[in-house]
């Protein structure tokens, strides 16, 4: 208890803090007091939410439409947001053929509707939901930690309930951007873009879990660049003949340009250079791609018009995978120097690392040597055990929890390197 | 005998019979003690015990189940309120220039126009059920994506699940009550899901829609009930259930 009192960690009998009263507490390290602390914390949340509502109310005021009507149905009604994606697997289940039952058993024949197929849909995510306690039972659980969990989430309960949702006003869409062709390429978007979000996530978590990386990189990426440039091929085989071929062609090449700079970066450049390369070819990319798009659509609006008509249906490939690629490969190179301090969180404080550190030894004082982890970790102190750590990565080797402790001293000094110095002389602490 | 003999022979049979059955001092000695004597705090968390790294912007996430009780709790209020006027009676009717309406609707018309304070109340449930609802969602992706539903917490992810698929039930049911021409489409929606069941499809209809014609089916008055009884008491008991074992198990930190 002294010590937490020293270190002012005790709050009990400090003024504005209650009493303690009765047996004296074992626990050492209280919370904070429930009154006034807590309370006027939660208040606080309960008075904002509440205000938050009233502004809602008195900004935008919920409409009273015409009385229903039994006699003409609207042609068209959106529901309120969240029954927007089982509306739009409703309107999904269309693919899936209907199927007659025979009567079996006694009981008559029936039919297995569109209708049924988009209740079964709407139920699927909650069969999930459910058993899902069941399906992961892996013990880790930091999002960097577990990436296909966190990935499979990113993909099914973010971007396809989103994607979903916004099917449901497909005939809107189509209504609004008849360019967009077909309904059928609205359906890919059901299918496509979770796809691609979740191999993005993946590969992005596990950089961020700081897992190896080589193979992750080139397979998505790499895959990528194949089918984007595959199917520019095609489109262009295929409408050979017309009339704004060569235009098609340079956009396609930016667009599969765009797929192929990640891919050639993470395959045969260091992991410092292709982050640099890909950021910068690929703005580069972007801005000629579409400086080249607006002044064509500015002095020749036909022009791009018929360009729009052949690219915009093809959109699932040649405009997702451009994306998917420098995003891809964003998250896959850059460096994530704060997600070290996360992974050094697993440490239990075993001691393996101190007894096996060769520092240590040397550095020995009076109360039973240097500790370079534990101290360093801490940040508790003075900047000796930083710079007089070896990277002879023996730590890393006895770790039971494969804590890459070496990584984690070269990263924090690197990150010292990198800061100015505020006085113009030595480099600030 | 005088007047204070009275007295306290009255205090002895009137109070003294009350408390002979309901004895309320060691009660209020119990609340008195507890109020006085036991320091209440909110334990730490495991990041704040060990001193482990935190991202602070995370930390919100944590309140969205608070968030969504809180809010439930505003839509009881302004729900109660809005119950006093509302009338649940879908049945069309016609007005003298024979255009359709509906005491449903009528109703609501007096609400937002007639009664004081009843548009803010009714803009503030409208409101406050969006906010439910996505609060509701955000804490599922948040217990999804730090894991928190692992061992032991199985069952009440479970019981999560269901509350966020009754409170989209809510939303559903709630915007139903109005009787105007979205309400119909939406439960035009639903009940072709409903009925689109082989073997059960019609009477399942008949249960939640009062009927397989949308036309002449009083839905409103089966989504009123659903509305303001069944899924309240449903929710508030397995909301109860759902904090007391997040009380009993901890809050499910990522570490």
């Amino acid at each position: 208890m002294e010590i937490e009192r020293v270190k002012g960690k005790v709050y009990e009998e400090r003024p504005g803090f209650p009493v303690q009263y009765g047996p004296e507490r074992t626990d050492r390290q209280p919370g904070s007091p429930l009154v006034p602390h807590e309370v006027y914390r939660d208040l606080v949340t309960i008075l904002l939410l509440t205000a938050m509502i009233f502004f809602l109310t008195a900004a935008v005021m919920p409409g009273l439409e015409t009385p229903r009507n039994p006699a003409e149905t609207e042609a068209f009604t959106v529901p309120d947001w969240y029954v927007l994606f089982s509306f739009g697997l409703l309107k999904f289940a269309s693919i899936i053929p209907e199927v007659q039952i025979p009567g079996v058993l006694g009981l008559p024949p029936a039919l297995l509707s569109v209708g049924f197929w988009g209740f079964f849909l709407t139920q699927l995510p909650l069969i999930f939901l459910v058993i899902l306690p069941f399906i992961d039972r892996g013990r880790e659980t930091r999002p960097a930690k577990a990436p296909i969990r966190s990935a499979f989430g990113i993909a099914f309960l973010i971007v396809w309930i989103f994607t979903t949702s916004m099917y449901s006003v497909n005939n809107l869409i189509l209504e609004k951007w008849p360019v967009v062709g077909s309904d059928n390429v609205l359906k890919g978007f059901i299918i496509g873009p979770p796809i691609l979000a979740g191999i993005a996530a993946y590969v992005g978590l596990r950089r961020l879990g700081y897992s190896s990386m080589y193979w992750y990189r080139i397979i998505p990426l790499g895959a990528a660049f194949l089918i984007a440039l595959g199917h520019a091929i095609w489109i262009l085989w295929a409408i050979q003949g017309h009339a704004q071929w060569s235009w098609i062609a340079v956009f396609l090449a930016f667009l599969v340009g765009l797929t192929a700079v990640p891919a050639v970066a993470v395959t045969f450049l260091p992991e410092r250079t292709a982050l640099r390369f890909t950021t910068a070819t690929g703005l580069f990319l972007i801005f000629l791609g579409f400086a080249v798009w607006f002044t064509v659509g500015f002095y020749t609006p036909s022009v791009l018009g018929q360009v729009e008509i052949v690219l915009i249906p093809n959109m699932h490939t040649i405009f997702a995978l451009p994306i998917f690629s420098v995003i891809t490969a964003y998250v896959a190179l850059r460096r994530p120097y704060s997600t070290y301090e996360y992974l050094l969180n697993e440490c239990y404080q075993c001691g393996k690392c101190h007894t096996v550190c060769p520092v240590t030894k040397v550095e020995d004082d009076a109360v039973g040597g240097l500790n370079l982890v534990y101290n360093s970790f801490k940040k508790e102190h003075d900047g000796v055990p930083l710079w007089t750590c070896l990277a002879c990565d023996a730590c890393s080797a006895v770790c039971p929890l494969d804590i890459q402790y070496s990584d984690y001293i070269l990263e924090e000094r690197a990150k010292i390197m990198g800061q100015s110095a505020v006085d113009g002389g030595e480099t600030e602490r | 005998m005088g007047l204070r003999d009275l007295l306290r022979r009255l205090n002895l049979t009137v109070f003294g019979w009350v408390k002979d059955r309901f004895p309320t001092a060691p009660y209020a000695d119990l609340t008195r003690k507890v109020g006085e004597t036991i320091q209440r705090q909110v334990p730490r968390s495991h990041s704040e015990k060990y001193e482990l790294k935190t991202i602070w912007y995370w930390y919100p996430l944590y309140c969205l189940g608070g968030i969504s009780f809180i809010a439930f709790i505003i839509l009881t209020i302004t729900g109660i309120v809005l119950g006093f006027y509302y009338v649940p009676d879908g049945t069309v009717t016609f007005t003298s220039e024979l255009e359709p309406t509906n005491p449903a609707y009528e109703s609501m018309v007096k609400i937002m126009n007639e009664v004081p304070l009843g548009f803010i109340m009714r803009g503030v449930h409208h409101w406050g059920a969006h906010v439910m609802i996505a609060a509701v969602f955000l804490h599922m992706c948040r217990v999804y994506f730090t894991g928190a539903y692992k061992k032991p917490r199985e069952l009440n992810w479970i019981i999560g699940v269901i509350l966020l698929f009754l409170t989209l039930g809510f939303g559903y049911t709630g915007y139903l009550l109005p009787a105007n021409d979205l309400s119909q489409a939406a439960a035009t929606i639903g009940l072709n899901m409903a009925r689109s069941l082989p073997y059960i499809g019609d009477l399942q209809a008949l249960i939640v829609f009062g009927g397989t014609d949308i036309a002449v089916a009083n839905y409103v008055l089966r989504m009123y009930w659903y509305h303001v009884f069944i899924l309240p008491f449903t929710v508030i008991g397995l909301m109860l259930f759902h904090m007391a074992l997040v009380w009993i198990q901890g809050v499910a930190e990522p570490h």
